[in-house]
């Protein structure tokens, strides 16, 4: 029967070329063991879209030839999943870098990592930010190499067309008063005096750094002023509403690369992004760095961040490498390697900052320089085994708040209700 | 009634080991059995079973992943029933499962009865019904969530139109947006679905329908009394891969609404991959699922008696 | 062996002739029959017109996220996630569909997922049908038990089992590699359900006449049962085809190697940690869709043959 010998073919065919796949592979192959080298794994995410990755392990094997990198390519948006399956298996991959502080709290706690008190002492305990995050009673199983922070990102030039000045020691009541002076509809395209992404930081971490607030504490009146600058910015459509923004998944990056968002807080991982953007030619807006808006005019900066680290498996290869690609890559050569490519540093001296400023395309201002050295950075959420579990009940209450449906009292009386029953119980 | 009595009479299995004496033809039929279920059975124990045992014995215990487990008996479960999240996810998964199972199993019958038949171009509307299956996830929630938008979005526009001054919020509202996940739902299962009823509806003899027709059935009477049932084999497979299939639900909430707002869309299993590997509490996240599995269980028990009861 | 089908069909209307005289070939319903064929006809004409109206507009509700898809492949990655939408692209971005080849291994991907699908659709369909024809035609004691412990597996969620599943894979060396997954997704109870259900509906008179001409129950599921199923062999090939080709997470956790990576993965990759390039990941779902509409044209011929289990009536 004719179909028959179709689907019969058909089924042959792609039989075949699937049987070649196998053997044609894609990617690199595995590198063996070769010329006697060790190999050193590391677990990382998204490699290819994540720079800083090989410029740390080509640098590193520049300097230590006797070594061979080979990264161990996780995807972004499930890595601590992979991680903890791999984990649970006993995979031996010696270091681990860890994504965020919650996940290290997890790892560091259940034993999963090697002490690295070390490494941490060698680099220096008074130059890495961040580091606090790290230490468990004293014991440090991480140590940070990136150092992420937030500032204000403007568009210059919607700045200079509504003749306002450029966005110098802002408290947030001038922010909300330039951001809805910065609000226009030109040619049918409405242009957003700023734009807050979704994430529940934009307000709950900014409110927990500039009031000295705890998020895991249970207690969340220090909220209060931050939601209500949020939620009258959305009210009165000089920001983008959250529902609208949540349910479009909108791209911050859109948001501001197309000029429709004049302001925009985020965090300094973006400034690696919008270098790229501009060099590749698709967006060619006029940026500048401002420090975030504060609560009142001292002059002050505080900020939040979150760090990012490498760590020892417990069941390593080799142990003693992982250490030592550890303490370079925390220390200033891997500083300035990641510094070349637009990534901050965990390691902050002045030898560092100058190199990341000779960076092609940064704005080099007094104020983006401002910008760039805040007084206090604060953690993003505090560590703890109750992080992760308040982490979720926050950012369910968060989207209740924003979307309208609970008073910001209400909200916040129902965050700390919860976080008391379900978590610190 | 004459169309009742064509209706396909089922005919009790052969080879019943009830004939008394025959021991020896009952234990060769369960070896000829076992010899059809074993190359299946095997995989299915090795990679499968043990697994999901493994998983179920967790619940008595509390296991980080990193360590040995520890055995804790109920306390697991202690937990979970004193967890509100549990409460509020068990419920919306119920909910969901009312809207989605019925509706896509009447749209999907629908729509393989409009698609079994020889038209021309008809392989081209057969695979655009399955599209909402291939489509990517992330598109499927932008443009729905753009449709049910409360202002702007079409839905509503079309709410306003025929009158109904208070159209929902949808996906940015406690209320409706379980709703709108489950329309969403349905559009994109039913073309999954479709394909087995389509298959299904292959294996009615055409005879049935000519006698029918013969007896003056109307097109009503025919679908009542000879599609029905002798799609009810097929309607029980597809009522337990959608009861299954529902109360897994995953993707499709993570990508629409993740959840929210607040906790109004989150379900077991996002409860269970928070508490598992969001948490490191695996014993906690086990126990969940053993309850979910026994609801299914129940659900599929109760349906395949229902079933047996009809053939007999 | 497209002979050997034929033939086994026709064996099976053979076996079919020994009821009852056998129909005259297939019959679609609702065959006019010769005396009132114009008004008949006029009406199926208007019918179909009927119908064409209603599958056009149902076409075009089902394929407007699709065209969102398309519209956004040829995009910029920053035009993509607009406020409000933007169905037509200002600059038609055709470069993404070179691009997206040397951006990640999109061929091997490709072939990965292929092999994948294939080899796991065989495997599935093949032991699926065979414990089905146990469960469904074959009684011995504790048959339904263990039939409905299938079923009740079905419904546990894989992310509970996920690490123990993983630790023993781990234990017995198959981590990483295709052997992993195909071993995990190849022996799913999703098949043996299917089938059993569609046996079902094939009458056990025809198993009986099989048995009285003295096949044995091996020469009546590869002789009678196996080609009145083609239908539900189809609908299982394709569903598990397309359910093993757009699979994310089987693939994510089991397969580590970049070079074994399938094209879901491959899509992953352009999701970073704070941002994504949405115009590249839909320019690889269109691509990645093409096969599954090609196995798809092809398998849904299977569903008009009326493969009616002939001669049977109550």
């Amino acid at each position: 029967m004719k179909r028959t010998t179709l689907a019969a073919i058909a089924l042959a065919v792609t039989a075949g070329l699937g049987l070649t796949g196998c053997a044609g592979a894609a990617g690199p192959a595995e590198t063996g063991n070769q010329n006697g080298k060790t190999k050193l794994t590391v677990s990382v995410w998204n490699y290819e879209g994540t720079p800083e990755f090989k410029a740390l392990f080509d640098g590193y094997e520049a300097a230590n030839p006797n070594v061979d990198i080979e990264p161990v390519d996780i995807l972004a948006d499930d890595y601590p999943q992979k991680v903890t399956t791999m984990l649970a298996g006993g995979d031996t991959t010696d270091v681990l870098t860890m994504k965020n502080v919650i996940d290290y709290a997890r790892y560091a706690n259940n034993g999963q990592l090697q002490e690295i008190n070390s490494v941490v002492d060698s680099v220096g305990k008074d130059n890495l930010a961040s580091l606090d995050a790290f230490d468990m009673n004293g014991k440090y199983f991480a140590a940070p190499y990136r150092q992420d922070f937030w500032l204000l990102y403007y568009n210059k030039d919607l700045f200079k067309a509504a003749g306002i000045d450029d966005p110098k020691d802002l408290t947030w009541e001038k922010y909300s008063e330039i951001a809805k002076k910065l609000t226009s509809t030109a040619d049918g395209k409405k242009v957003y005096g700023t734009y807050h992404h979704i994430w529940r930081s934009v307000v709950q971490a900014i409110a927990a750094a500039q009031n000295g607030g705890d998020q895991i504490s249970g207690e969340y009146g220090f909220f209060e002023d931050q939601y209500n600058t949020a939620l009258d910015l959305q009210k009165s459509g000089a920001t983008l509403d959250f529902g609208t923004a949540k349910s479009q998944k909108t791209s911050y990056r859109t948001m501001f690369e197309t000029g429709q968002a004049a302001m925009m807080p985020m965090g300094t991982w973006y400034i690696a992004g919008i270098l790229q953007a501009k060099k590749d030619g698709k967006t060619n807006v006029n940026w500048g760095l401002a420090p975030l808006p504060q609560k009142d005019s001292s002059g002050k900066v505080s900020t939040f961040g979150s760090p990012t680290a490498f760590a020892v498996n417990k069941n390593a290869a080799h142990s003693e490498e992982a250490k030592k690609f550890i303490e370079w890559a925390a220390g200033e050569e891997g500083a300035k390697t990641i510094s070349k490519i637009g990534v901050v540093p965990a390691l902050q001296n002045d030898a560092v900052t100058a190199e990341y400023f000779k960076l092609d395309g940064l704005p080099t201002d007094a104020l983006s320089k401002k910008a760039f050295t805040p007084d206090e950075t604060a953690l993003e959420m505090p560590v703890s085994d109750k992080s992760a579990a308040t982490d979720k009940i926050l950012n369910q209450e968060h989207d209740l708040v924003m979307v309208g449906e609970r008073s910001v009292t209400d909200g916040i009386a129902e965050m700390g209700k919860r976080v008391k029953d379900e978590v610190l119980k | 009634m004459t169309t009742q009595t064509i209706t396909q009479a089922p005919v009790p299995e052969r080879t019943a080991p009830h004939s008394r004496g025959n021991r020896k033809q009952a234990r060769r039929n369960a070896l000829i059995g076992w010899t059809f279920i074993l190359p299946n059975f095997l995989g299915f124990l090795a990679f499968t079973l043990i697994p999901v045992l493994a998983a179920f014995a967790l619940s008595f215990m509390e296991w980080t992943s990193f360590s040995a487990p520890k055995w804790v008996g109920l306390k697991n479960f202690e937990r979970m029933i004193a967890s509100d999240s549990f409460w509020v996810a068990l419920r919306n998964t119920v909910v969901y499962a009312l809207g989605h199972v019925p509706l896509t199993m009447a749209l999907a019958l629908v729509l393989a009865m409009l698609l079994n038949r020889k038209l021309k171009g008809i392989g081209f509307f057969r695979v655009a019904i399955f599209f909402p299956y291939i489509t990517s996830l992330v598109a499927v929630a932008v443009v729905w969530n753009m449709l049910f938008s409360p202002d702007s979005g079409p839905v509503n526009q079309f709410l306003h139109g025929i009158g109904i001054a208070e159209a929902p919020g949808w996906t940015s509202s406690s209320d409706w947006a379980l709703p709108a996940v489950i329309i969403t739902s349905v559009w994109r299962d039913m073309g999954y679905y479709m394909v087995l009823y389509l298959a299904g509806l292959q294996a009615i003899p055409t005879e049935l329908y000519e006698a029918a027709e013969v007896d003056g059935a109307s097109a009503w009477q025919r679908f009542w009394n000879v599609t029905l049932p002798s799609l009810r084999p097929t309607t029980f497979f597809v009522v337990v891969m959608l009861t299954v299939s529902s109360f897994k639900v995953f993707d499709l909430i993570v990508v629409m609404t993740n959840g929210g707002p607040g906790r109004s869309t989150t379900v077991l299993s996002q409860l269970i991959y928070q508490e598992g590997i969001g948490e490191g509490k695996f014993g906690y996240s086990s126990a969940i699922s053993l309850v979910l599995f026994l609801i299914v269980l129940t659900v599929t028990v109760l349906q395949f008696k229902i079933q047996q009861r009809r053939e007999r | 062996m497209t002979n050997m089908a034929e033939d086994l069909k026709a064996e099976a209307r053979s076996v079919g002739t020994n009821l009852e005289a056998a129909p005259e070939g297939r019959r679609l319903p609702n065959r006019p029959s010769r005396s009132n064929r114009s008004t008949r006809e006029q009406k199926a004409r208007t019918t179909n017109v009927l119908i064409y109206g209603v599958l056009v507009v149902l076409v075009a509700a089902l394929m407007v996220p699709f065209i969102w898809m398309l519209s956004s492949s040829l995009k910029e990655n920053n035009q993509v996630l607009t406020v409000p939408i933007q169905w037509i692209p200002t600059e038609f971005v055709w470069s993404n569909y070179t691009d997206i080849w040397s951006r990640i291994p999109m061929l091997g991907y490709l072939q990965n997922s292929l092999y994948l699908s294939v080899i796991i659709t065989v495997l599935q369909v093949l032991t699926g049908s065979l414990a089905a024809y146990g469960f469904s035609k074959v009684r011995f004691p504790g048959r339904d038990v263990l039939f409905l412990g299938y079923i009740g597996t079905i419904a546990v969620p894989w992310q509970a089992y996920m690490v123990p599943q993983y630790i023993m894979m781990q234990q017995l060396g198959l981590t990483n590699s295709f052997n992993a997954l195909i071993l995990l997704q190849a022996f799913g109870a999703f098949g043996v359900f299917l089938m059993r259900q569609y046996y079902m509906t094939i009458p056990d008179e025809l198993c009986e006449a099989a048995r009285i001409d003295g096949l044995s129950e091996y020469g009546i599921w590869a002789r009678i049962i196996l080609p009145l199923s083609k239908p539900a062999l189809a609908s299982l090939a394709l569903l598990t085809f397309v359910n093993t080709w757009n699979d994310y997470m089987g693939p994510f956790i089991y397969l580590t190697s970049n070079r074994l990576w399938t094209v879901q993965l491959g899509l992953r990759s352009f999701v970073g940690q704070f941002d994504a390039e949405y115009a590249m990941i839909m320019t690889g779902s269109v691509i990645s869709v093409v096969p599954i509409l090609i196995i798809f044209l092809l398998g849904q011929r299977y569903f008009i043959q009326g493969i009616a289990t002939s001669g049977m009536k109550g």
